[in-house]
């Protein structure tokens, strides 16, 4: 048992700390940050971004050689999205691309797929999004609608998805269809957002800009070689997706670093004498290095390759309690960061409004812990 | 970070279990307390070397060793001598067992000073090393599943022997002590009930499968398993920051795992004879040492962000 990182490890933190201080633009955290990572400047930045961490090798480094990362570890590429997302996730989608859907393709791409998506992935310029939810299915992904119909060698997809973040500037769409009757029949798709058919609209919500949109798809029309995996393989595809996705945003992290900013902000207005308002933050960051540590459990399994047994969802479960009392913290003690105030913390604040909801609903990582870890059946 | 046992570790504990494993019942005589003490497993323990691990192994080995033998239903005192006691004064061995106390209110009863053969005394900044003679510890009766009692005559602390300056060392270990009871006691006591909620019953289904029951059911697992890596974490890196988050982790956790594996047991979870209590009300009994959950939380915020640094910049 071990709580240290390695020279090695601490070392590739260094080195993303100092490319973070080179790429980012001054105004960084003016400008770009409480635009959230999802806005329209932040996706463009992203490409550029991204790229320039592609050269220095700090884009996929736990991807295998031959798609362009360099056989890292995977703690290497958990220190590089602890950085990234404490620095306000200058990646933009991207980090989706290099967390689950780079390894998606991998683990279920055939070669013509691998070979027409990864190495654009390791490069840092395209941009994904993820066509799961519909606006009758959304935590019961089973209930989606979407439906691809074979003729001949291609498909046509009908339907429509919502909550659809960076659709608006997503090069290619992570999509889910039905192509059978039963509950189950669905397929995953690989398709390009220039397709004719496919229409995007936004709407505004309480989260920033960027993430609710919805999308249309009318008469899309697309080659059966967009299809990922065997027809109806959805199922099977998207565990594995979502196991990688779970750990793959460290909100502890970024949680820690909100957190140490309000402090500052508190301290300066005299205000941080109090103990209450000093115990309250104490037992949130408490909270917070549980979850940091019950998430590092994940990746240790990983790394050994380990069954996952719901360790995932639990780690979630745990950050997801540190960021609702943090998200109360920043209410009661700074609400002038949701009116006009710090603009990273109404950032930090609003973009975790729907955190229980995003990557599977908290209810649902609760049943599956039930089930896996305590052996729990339901009626 | 790695979070497997080394073969070592996984040896001791293994062996460590097999020891335990003839004292996993409770006898029958004790069963309708509300604690039970075990001299005979706290000798077995002593002369088999556990007691002694945290000097001659490591306070990390030592924490495991908390923690798997708090698991059982029975009492031991282990958290004191086995990771306070070395963590405090590595050279030196105390007569175990071994009492804590905070030194504010010596009148009030105390956790383990009937079976203790030492005190170690809080006194905020110096710690007080006392001797502790049978007869002058009064018995006192507590659904706390811990033995509790009065000194007869306050301890004469003017004689006592004290280590200046090392009170935030004892509170330091005190908490990895109480956050690794903590830790075993609550993963019993979540399997315990669990057991029931598989067995048990209701409106035609077992209460486990019932979704309201199984969230919070997570939820419980959740703070313990967090309690646990925390703990392990503070007694790896003998970091007083470690320590204070361990501690405040396990006591702001305690209603929670109180309330809802109780409810889960029904009116079988209020009898003494079903033994559920014999780990809840242990961790009752450690949600207000070494300072409680409030004054870790400052230590914590304290220590990460300290005013007069603020002052400064």
């Amino acid at each position: 048992m071990e709580f240290a990182w390695t020279r090695e490890q601490e070392n590739y933190r260094r080195r993303v700390q100092a490319a973070l201080a080179e790429l980012l633009p001054p105004d960084w955290d003016q400008v770009y940050v409480p635009q959230s990572y999802a806005s329209d400047a932040q996706i463009e930045f992203s490409r550029t971004f991204c790229a320039e961490l592609a050269k220095r090798g700090l884009l996929v480094p736990h991807w295998p050689k031959q798609y362009g990362g360099n056989d890292g570890s995977d703690w290497e590429h958990f220190i590089l999205g602890e950085e990234m997302k404490a620095a306000g996730e200058p990646r933009g989608p991207q980090y989706m691309n290099v967390n689950w859907i780079g390894p998606t393709l991998m683990r279920f791409g055939d070669e013509a797929q691998r070979r027409e998506h990864l190495l654009r992935i390791a490069g840092g310029t395209v941009i994904w999004c993820q066509g799961f939810s519909e606006p009758g299915a959304g935590t019961d992904l089973a209930a989606l609608k979407a439906r691809a119909e074979r003729r001949g060698d291609h498909y046509v997809i009908n339907g429509s998805k919502i909550w659809t973040s960076y659709a608006r500037k997503a090069d290619w769409c992570f999509l889910l269809a039905r192509t059978g009757s039963g509950r189950k029949e669905v397929s995953v798709f690989l398709i390009p957002m220039s397709t004719p058919g496919i229409s995007v609209t936004s709407f505004p919500g309480l989260i920033k800009d960027g993430h609710l949109n919805e999308v249309f798809l009318t008469d899309v029309e697309v080659p059966a070689s967009a299809r990922l995996g065997e027809e109806g393989a959805a199922w099977k595809i998207i565990t594995y997706a979502l196991s990688y996705e779970r750990v793959g945003v460290p909100r502890y992290h970024s949680g820690l670093a909100a957190l140490d900013r309000a402090i500052e902000q508190l301290k300066r207005e005299n205000r941080f004498e109090d103990p209450v308002m000093q115990s309250r933050a104490g037992l949130i960051v408490a909270k917070f290095e549980a979850a940091r540590l019950l998430t590092y459990r994940v990746v240790d399994r990983r790394v050994k390759r380990l069954p996952d047994e719901s360790a995932g969802n639990l780690s979630r479960i745990a950050a997801l309690e540190a960021v609702e009392d943090l998200m109360d913290f920043l209410a009661q003690y700074l609400p002038d960061c949701l009116a006009g105030g710090d603009p990273l913390l109404e950032d930090y604040y609003r973009i975790n409004i729907p955190a229980g909801i995003t990557g599977g609903t908290n209810e649902l990582q609760l049943d599956l812990v039930a089930s896996r870890a305590l052996g729990l059946t339901r009626k | 970070m790695d979070f497997q046992l080394t073969e070592e570790q996984a040896a001791l504990v293994a062996a460590l279990q097999d020891i335990l494993a003839d004292h996993a019942e409770l006898p029958q005589s004790a069963r309708l307390r509300a604690h039970c003490y075990n001299p005979d497993l706290q000798r077995l323990l002593q002369e088999n070397g556990y007691l002694n691990a945290g000097r001659h192994i490591g306070l990390l080995e030592a924490a495991l060793i908390v923690m798997e033998v708090a698991k059982l239903p029975t009492v031991v005192e282990l958290g004191a001598s086995a990771l306070v006691a070395p963590g405090l004064l590595p050279e030196v061995e105390l007569p175990a067992p071994i009492a804590l106390l905070a030194g504010r209110d010596l009148s009030r009863a105390h956790r383990n000073l009937p079976v203790a053969r030492t005190a170690l005394i809080d006194l905020g900044d110096d710690v007080a090393v006392v001797g502790v003679e049978a007869e002058n510890v009064a018995p006192v009766d507590s659904v706390l599943a811990y033995p509790y009692g009065r000194f007869v005559r306050a301890p004469d602390l003017a004689r006592a022997q004290r280590l200046r300056g090392q009170g935030p060392l004892l509170r330091q270990w005190w908490r990895v002590a109480l956050a690794a009871e903590y830790a075993g006691a609550a993963q019993a006591a979540i399997a315990y009930t669990l057991t029931h909620v598989k067995q048990r019953h209701v409106f035609g289904h077992p209460i486990g499968a019932f979704q309201a029951v199984q969230h919070r059911l997570v939820q419980c697992h959740i703070a313990a398993c967090g309690v646990r890596d925390l703990t392990l974490q503070a007694a790896w890196s003998g970091s007083p920051y470690d320590a204070d988050m361990a501690a405040c982790h396990a006591q702001q956790h305690v209603k929670k795992l109180l309330v809802d594996l109780h409810q889960f047991t029904g009116a079988m979870g209020v009898t003494n004879e079903f033994l559920l209590h014999f780990w809840t009300y242990r961790l009752r009994a450690l949600q207000t040492e070494a300072g409680g959950m409030v004054d870790a939380a400052l230590a914590i915020a304290q220590r990460r962000w300290p005013l007069a640094a603020a002052e400064a910049t």
